[in-house]
């Protein structure tokens, strides 16, 4: 294959964000991981186990284990993800949100306040969940948890507004059920994509393990003050390997970002992804000089 | 030449299938159309999170020093790529290869940096929607990392 027609399928992959570990195998030869599996974020889909789930004494599966993304959810950090065109179906209201959040409002994950949910249901980065007798308990990668108890039907009464919400849960048959209303009103972003969560939110949480290498959730959301109906978000971990686990991150200890970050999550492109399409880092960038500093 | 564009590309296509999961988005804090090089001296080290920083001391075009901050990714991130904390230190001659702030202050996000062992790691925040860096595409082929 000529160099050039092998770099047109590149730059043709590059838009549309056909996973990268294919094309550079095509273009090398070689087996060699994207950056995110380089740097262990995403899972192994060819070592994923099919064996059964594995249960807990009481016989409900357990979740319990390190999981990591998929290259198979695609974009990543969109809840529109499974919707036509990425659209999500926002009031006048949600629009408002939207694009205060686009000019007005920095990232409140960059300003180290926890992502909550849905947002982290649709995170590129890796969790933790460790199973007890009575609650799960769901750990996350910037020291943030969450913990869920079993069998819990009802809400508190006037919940104080938190960023995981109120949350119940149950189990139906092998499926555990997380219910959770009582979010903040500010402060919050529904995705990584900036857009909008407003304190009516009620987000239905289905989770289930298909087998010992997957953990999957469908997300039903419901949030009438932003949202003209409810939608679905559903996606698929993989295992991480037994020797794998959170490692300590405080995102407060060192935030000299915060003085200089500006509003909104960046661009969005049309397949639904983040980010920049612009030529590459030269190979020599100019001094400092040819910008007058 | 061809060579080199085929690895360009390649990087492109790493990054744009990136998902968000760093600490905030390029955009939010650099800008993509002004790529830099700096060439100084470090004289501060913070392996921290959410990102790790150094700061060199940089000689301008009238015999003048300003410093600047470098900004990486956090420790985790750093590591696994093969930069350990102990391959800089302060003193130490650095090439680093970024984007300014948009803010128009002496801070650039550290896409590419040359270390004094003569390795060229990816320094940036994998999956920021950042533009692409060919040393980051490779790592394996280019001897840029010891993973």
């Amino acid at each position: 294959m000529k160099p050039w027609t092998v770099l047109r399928m590149l730059m043709l992959w590059a838009v549309l964000g056909v996973p990268a570990v294919g094309a550079a195998d095509r273009a090398t030869g070689k087996q060699e991981p994207s950056e995110l599996q380089a740097e262990g974020l995403l899972g192994d889909e060819a070592r994923a186990s099919a064996a059964p789930a594995p249960r807990t004494s009481d016989g409900h599966p357990d979740f319990s284990g390190f999981w990591k993304g998929s290259h198979a959810t695609k974009p990543v950090g969109n809840i529109g993800k499974d919707l036509p065109g990425f659209t999500l179906p926002l009031t006048a209201a949600g629009r408002a949100a939207l694009h205060d959040n686009l000019t007005k409002v920095v990232d409140p994950e960059s300003r180290c306040i926890i992502g909550g949910i849905p947002r982290h249901d649709a995170s590129a980065l890796p969790f933790s969940i460790v199973q007890g007798r009575d609650h799960v308990a769901f750990q996350y990668m910037y020291t943030y948890f969450r913990s869920v108890p079993f069998d819990v039907r009802k809400h508190e009464q006037d919940p104080d507004p938190t960023f995981f919400g109120n949350e119940i849960g149950w189990w139906e048959r092998d499926t555990f059920v997380i219910d959770s209303v009582g979010f903040k009103s500010s402060n919050m972003w529904i995705d990584e994509n900036g857009n909008p969560q407003s304190d009516a939110m009620h987000a239905t949480e289905r989770w289930t393990r298909p087998d010992a290498g997957h953990l999957h959730v469908e997300v039903t959301i419901d949030d009438p003050k932003y949202y003209t109906h409810s939608f679905k978000y559903s996606r698929t971990w993989i295992a991480g390997k037994p020797d794998e686990h959170l490692r300590e991150y405080v995102c407060s200890e060192n935030n000299v970002d915060l003085a200089h970050l500006g509003p909104g999550p960046g661009g969005i492109r049309t397949d639904g992804t983040r980010g920049y399409d612009v030529a590459p880092l030269p190979a020599i960038p100019p001094s400092p000089e040819a910008y007058g500093k | 030449m061809q060579l080199r564009l085929i690895v360009a590309a390649a990087g492109m296509a790493f990054l744009h299938t990136l998902c968000a999961q760093a600490h905030h988005s390029f955009a939010a804090e650099f800008d993509g159309t002004k790529p830099v090089r700096l060439t100084g001296t470090i004289t501060r080290i913070e392996w921290t999170n959410p990102h790790s920083y150094f700061y060199l001391d940089v000689k301008d075009n009238n015999g003048g020093v300003n410093q600047w901050a470098c900004e990486s990714g956090n420790p985790g991130a750093l590591s696994r790529r093969g930069w350990r904390k102990g391959d800089i230190k302060i003193g130490d001659a650095l090439i680093v290869d970024g984007y300014l702030a948009k803010d128009g202050s002496r801070l650039i996000d550290a896409r590419r940096v040359k270390l004094p062992d003569g390795r060229t790691v990816y320094g940036g925040s994998a999956g920021d929607g950042g533009p692409a860096d060919s040393s980051a595409a490779a790592p394996a082929a280019t001897g840029a990392s010891k993973q």
